[in-house]
């Protein structure tokens, strides 16, 4: 397991590396500052970050823009806050850490960080799955509709030569009835 | 019990957390029977994560954030907006060493100002044929002004923000040393960022928000529509707190006090000439309506988030727009106030109507 701590304070890596020892392999490497280049090089499985660090908002901001490595992020709170961390878990907010928390709750709070982080993971990708193909079967539809239309065939003979247009092109179906949308407003004129 | 209601509120160290600051050190909460802990933080996202699970009742946040939250799935405790704190205040600086180079290419249009991205688009076509590395601008939140603006400025001269530059996130108070560093070759930020950078030398404003949109929205007083609706006194309360602070704010004979306060280094913290410098005719707290949760604002800031592709196209703007800019709380809030205040700022028709973006387009208009 390879964990980040970005914190000015050697002592929370400690930690976290103390809360870690047994599960091998493992590197916990510690840095004072976000620095993309060496999270890079890096490449953490999990990030854990101080609450009151600036840097949250460029770690976020990766999450958010990055479909290529984006990373469960784990937050220290201050033990001035109390109720904090168990309000954000339980709010699904981010995974929130008590400062000063025993070495032995370390490994469960990354292990559900990085699992609760998953799950989101596969959520959006099935979300944005769903809608693509919701879309690609309207696209289809309307591609039917204008076959039947201007071909003079039947739903079901319609459906066959899209389907054999795409196969003859190796391309999605979806993909295949799109072009032909396009191409036929190009030539009523509507080339917007 | 002293009968004052105990709030906590969150701000981050920009100039234009001034409202929450004045109201606390001029015991303005305290006369609206608040007792306020103000909660200074490091980042805009700890901010939301903070109201959301209660830590903090309300904060100092950017416009577009509340209108983020319970639409994009990043943020899930839907947020009100019932104030604005200020507008006006950004800019976009680029570091001494890319102007020198825009200035090469284009001398008549980096003299003039506002400067539009067009010599930049030139720079970037040159780059490009030589196979120099994209330059890199900073902006402190996918979810702010800073962001449209910015990703605005760039496509208005035909650069393409996702392509044809890097955009990154850098916080506010990092933005003049990776200026400096060459790590980043241009900012948007919030006062005082832009003023620093321009004393130490490192950096050239070439567009102020006041000139990208004349009055145009910035940060806003948030806290989420569950506590609006179990609170409303108290809510009522610190709105009518901020705006009198705002007021107050505003007023020249209290400039170098405000100045002083924000100064301070559990305030702002940095040196009192940068902040002088942005409250010297750029940013408004109260007047012409400035805390006026303006309903055109919401609706272009979605229609950039549409644009950029952070909210669904078909999202409905307007019931976004109106579920979280409470310009009726607002009202209520400043009505009450009776004669403190030019009972005519609080009505939005009273108020000029948005003025056009700095290349002429209506804020409001889709394309915009």
């Amino acid at each position: 397991m390879r964990v980040l701590v970005i914190d000015p304070d050697p002592a929370r890596a400690a930690l976290v590396a103390e809360g870690l020892q047994g599960v091998d392999p493992l590197e916990v490497k510690q840095a004072a500052a976000f620095d993309e280049r060496e999270v890079q090089a890096f490449a953490p499985d999990v990030v854990v970050i101080a609450s009151d660090s600036p840097d949250r908002d460029t770690l976020e901001s990766l999450r958010e823009a990055s479909q290529t490595n984006p990373r469960p992020v784990v937050m220290f709170v201050d033990r001035s806050e109390p109720g904090l961390a168990e309000q954000a878990v339980r709010a699904g907010v981010a995974a929130y850490v008590v400062d000063g928390l025993a070495p032995a709750r370390v490994r469960p709070i990354l292990d559900v960080a990085m699992s609760r982080f998953a799950l989101t993971q596969q959520l959006r990708g099935d979300l944005a799955k769903a809608k693509a193909d919701l879309e690609s079967r309207r696209t289809v539809e309307k591609a039917k509709g204008l076959l039947m239309k201007e071909r003079g065939l039947d739903e079901d003979g319609a459906y066959r030569l899209l389907r054999k247009l795409a196969m003859d092109k190796g391309r999605p179906i979806g993909s295949v009835a799109a072009d032909l949308l396009a191409f036929a407003n190009i030539l009523k004129g509507d080339a917007s | 019990m002293s009968g004052l209601a105990d709030l906590r509120l969150g701000f981050i160290p920009l100039t234009d957390c001034a409202p929450l600051i004045v109201a606390r050190t001029l015991g303005l909460f305290a006369e609206e029977g608040l007792r306020v802990e103000l909660n200074r933080e490091a980042a805009w996202a700890t901010i939301r994560d903070k109201v959301a699970v209660g830590a903090l009742d309300g904060a100092h946040m950017l416009a577009p954030m509340t209108l983020a939250a319970g639409v994009s799935p990043d943020i899930a405790k839907p947020m009100i907006a019932p104030m604005a704190l200020n507008a006006n205040g950004s800019a976009i600086t680029v570091s001494t060493a890319l102007a020198r180079a825009l200035e090469e290419i284009d001398p008549v249009a980096l003299a003039a100002r506002p400067v539009t991205a067009a010599p930049l688009k030139a720079l970037i076509d040159q780059r490009r044929r030589t196979g120099a590395r994209l330059l890199t601008f900073a902006v402190v939140f996918p979810y702010s002004m800073h962001n449209y603006a910015l990703r605005y400025w760039l496509a208005q001269a035909g650069v393409d923000p996702d392509r044809d530059v890097r955009l990154v996130v850098t916080p506010p108070p990092r933005m003049v040393e990776q200026l400096a560093s060459g790590a980043i070759d241009g900012f948007c930020v919030g006062a005082p960022w832009n003023a620093v950078a321009a004393a130490r030398g490192v950096g050239e404003i070439l567009m102020k928000a006041s000139q990208f949109w004349p009055g145009g929205p910035d940060k806003v007083f948030g806290v989420t529509a569950d506590w609006a609706a179990g609170h409303a006194d108290e809510l009522r309360a610190a709105l009518r707190a901020l705006i009198r602070a705002a007021a107050w704010a505003d007023d020249r004979a209290n400039r170098d006090e405000l100045v002083a306060l924000l100064a301070r280094p559990e305030h702002v913290g940095v040196d009192p000439a940068a902040i002088a410098r942005a409250l010297e005719g750029e940013i408004v707290f109260h007047r012409g309506a400035a805390g006026l949760p303006r309903r055109d604002h919401a609706l272009w800031f979605l229609s950039q988030m549409a644009r950029w592709g952070q909210v669904a196209r078909d999202l409905d703007a307007e019931a976004v727009a109106d579920r979280v800019y409470r310009l009726d709380l607002f009202r209520a809030a400043a009505l009450s106030l009776g004669p403190v205040l030019d009972p005519t700022l609080v009505f939005a028709d009273a108020a000029p109507a948005p003025s056009a973006l700095f290349d002429g387009a209506a804020p409001t208009s889709p394309t915009a």
